[in-house]
């Protein structure tokens, strides 16, 4: 799967921006750089007599002072005016979405609207294109950082209060998401992905979402799922339209319709849950759940189909 | 200068020579380690002054539990039973004439202990003695374990022979038995695994919560338990030597007959604080997830047709077992078996309050049946 992580690789208006702004500042930069470089040549090929009128008071103060001042100014009013749109007020039709980073995953809620009831997922954030995406973010427990490289700049996630940050696709694609702030052992395995559809493929995506979870076709789903209300995940994990309801861990209603499990650490396939249940603390060091050695591998494979049936 | 020089070869030449008078004694075979001819009176008086000074050393520093809990001492009783009196003896019966040919003699503890410290008591029961033939505990990780035999010891003293088989056996004395028991097995309860001293032949084991009610459980769990326990994954000093001794065709014979016992009424702990309890219905009905914490019953499900035979049942269980039990999750001494991997991270975020209050709610559920307890 390709997916984009990459600032120069931009697929939304802030990420243009802010590629813009560094496109400028680089350019700059050269021309600075590559001018004092000229003149210490310049000074070092000519005579003593240029070199005097290099060291005059005048030219220093020019530029040492005058030089740095007003194009760092520029610079300071340049980037003021360009990201100066993200200070307005959203769009009255700005989608809203709240994010919530938790040791070491992203839970995902899209708030009621109207009668269309909420819908919670985990480490998956579809938006449409060509609208604006309002998001909340709020953190449980440590400081996180909510970075998508290619649609926005990054925002921190601060337990205690609440963060809001702008995405406005362009380009429809999938685009991985990262924590950007040290938050504990398995801080490099915190990712995500945002996936930017067409308004209309979003809206059936959404609807989807808003379903509950297809039940059991086969045999090894069918004991996969009682298997899931019998050996503990329940506790901690909800399936809308079974009795599971655990708020701890992701909500796991379409889990079989993500594109990864772990919050971007394993491919989304039935082998990856089995192994993510067993072995989830060799995979993810320290993680909130525990591991469970305990299921025979029938047992295993059994939950595994189901988990991956649930699209 | 000279005179410095000889000095240090004369010590040098007596040195070798005492190393090599020893090596040759020691070659010739002369001194005899026969346990039938004791020690002579100085070795024995310098080899007790070394073991005392020793245990004295190593002992500063243990800070001493209360000892007073009943199910403490009862605990540290079973296991005497099987574990200690067969060289050590016990009020009412004394040590086989096998073991008092050893060398040194095995002390009749209950006139020994009260020489030594509780701490003292400890440090010899966990690390045992040197060259004496005294083990280490089986389990280095169960200091509970050990303390509640130092618990026992410092009542043994007190003890006739009627209240120390009270405490030590649910099994009836010997006069009590059948006659035919007797002549095939010998005295009932003096077999390291004859289970029923601790936990009844009903397996509903002591209102004091010393041992855990075996008869809620189902054969699969028991029968884990016991290779759990064989295989010093899960770590038990008391449990790992018993069931080491049996055979596996023995252990699902066992765990097939404990599973198939009637289950007795919970018994309702006498203080029963409604603070405590409401603390305790809410951890198991929903658990607190804002503090990380599944609902008991989300795998320990009351209702028997969720409920999985990989995971003990809780309902009925005595509270103090269930507190012990997650106090030694929460610790670390008990996360070796798969199961305690799971249990372990939950207990991890509980608190010492909660521990209590969930074991005390769960001690008044009727086991075997889906029930709402109303504290």
């Amino acid at each position: 799967m390709e997916a984009h992580q990459a600032v120069l690789s931009p697929g939304g208006s802030d990420a243009e921006t802010i590629a813009t702004l560094g496109w400028v500042m680089f350019a700059g930069g050269s021309a600075i750089f590559l001018g004092v470089i000229g003149l210490a040549v310049y000074a070092h090929l000519g005579g003593e007599t240029l070199r005097r009128r290099l060291a005059s008071r005048r030219l220093v103060f020019v530029g040492g002072v005058l030089f740095p001042a007003v194009t760092l100014t520029a610079l300071l009013t340049y980037g003021l005016i360009l990201t100066g749109a993200r200070l307005a007020a959203p769009e009255a039709d700005a989608l809203r979405i709240e994010v919530t980073g938790e040791q070491w995953w992203w839970r995902v809620r899209y708030p009621a609207t109207g009668d269309a009831p909420e819908i919670v997922t985990a480490n998956e954030i579809r938006i449409p294109i060509g609208r604006q995406v309002e998001i909340r973010l709020a953190s449980v427990d440590v400081i996180h950082s909510f970075w998508v490289p290619s649609l926005a700049g990054k925002v921190d996630m601060i337990p205690g209060t609440v963060n809001r940050i702008r995405l406005h696709a362009t380009r429809t694609g999938t685009y991985r998401g990262q924590c950007a702030e040290y938050c504990g052992a398995a801080h490099a395995l915190m990712a995500f992905y945002v996936v930017a559809l067409e308004p209309a493929q979003f809206e059936d995506w959404l609807a989807g979402q808003r379903q509950p979870a297809a039940g059991p076709l086969t045999a090894l789903q069918k004991q996969g799922e009682g298997l899931f209300l019998s050996t503990g995940c329940n506790g901690c994990h909800a399936i809308r339209g079974t009795p599971a309801a655990g708020t701890i861990g992701p909500d796991l209603t379409h889990v079989g319709g993500r594109l990864s499990i772990a919050a971007a650490t394993l491919p989304n396939a039935a082998a990856s849950f089995a192994r993510w249940i067993r072995d989830n603390q060799h995979i993810k060091p320290n993680n909130r759940m525990p591991a469970f050695r305990i299921l025979p591998d029938d047992q295993l494979a059994a939950l595994a189909a189901y988990l991956e049936s649930l699209k | 200068m000279p005179r410095l020089k000889i000095a240090i070869a004369s010590v040098a030449a007596c040195a070798i020579a005492l190393a090599v008078g020893a090596f040759l004694f020691a070659w010739s075979g002369l001194y005899s380690v026969a346990a039938s001819r004791g020690h002579w009176a100085v070795l024995e008086v310098i080899l007790e002054f070394g073991m005392r000074s020793s245990v004295r050393t190593h002992a500063i520093g243990i800070d001493v539990p209360e000892l007073d809990d009943p199910a403490l001492v009862e605990r540290g009783a079973g296991h005497f039973q099987g574990g200690c009196a067969p060289c050590h003896g016990a009020p009412g019966r004394s040590s086989s004439p096998i073991v008092h040919a050893m060398l040194p003699e095995p002390p009749d503890l209950a006139a020994s202990a009260p020489s030594w410290q509780s701490e003292e008591l400890f440090w010899i029961v966990k690390h045992g003695l040197k060259y004496t033939g005294m083990p280490a505990w089986a389990s280095q990780e169960r200091d509970d374990e050990v303390w509640a035999v130092v618990a026992f010891l410092r009542r043994l003293p007190q003890m006739d022979a009627a209240q120390y088989w009270t405490l030590a056996s649910l099994d009836p004395r010997e006069q009590d038995i059948p006659i035919r028991s007797l002549a095939q097995g010998g005295p009932v309860g003096t077999g390291l695994a004859a289970c029923s001293r601790c936990h009844g032949l009903d397996g509903a084991g002591r209102a004091s919560g010393a041992f855990p009610r075996l008869d809620i459980q189902t054969a699969d769990y028991l029968f884990a338990q016991l290779q759990a326990y064989a295989a010093g994954a899960r770590q038990s000093g008391i449990m790992q030597p018993v069931a080491a001794e049996l055979e596996v065709a023995e252990m699902r014979r066992l765990a097939e007959y404990y599973a198939a016992q009637r289950p007795a009424p919970a018994q309702i702990p006498a203080e029963s604080e409604d603070r405590l309890l409401a603390i305790g219905q809410t951890l198991t009905t929903a658990g607190l997830p804002n503090q990380g914490i599944p609902s008991c019953n989300s795998c320990h499900a009351q209702d028997p047709a969720l409920h999985n035979p990989l995971y003990p049942s809780l309902a009925g269980q005595y509270a103090a077992y269930t507190a012990q039990q997650l106090a030694l999750f929460k610790s670390g001494g008990r996360r070796d078996t798969p199961a305690a991997e799971i249990m372990s991270v939950i207990a991890e975020r509980l608190t010492a309050e909660q521990i209590d209050a969930v074991s005390l709610y769960l001690a008044r559920l009727r086991p075997g049946a889906v029930e709402r307890a109303t504290p």
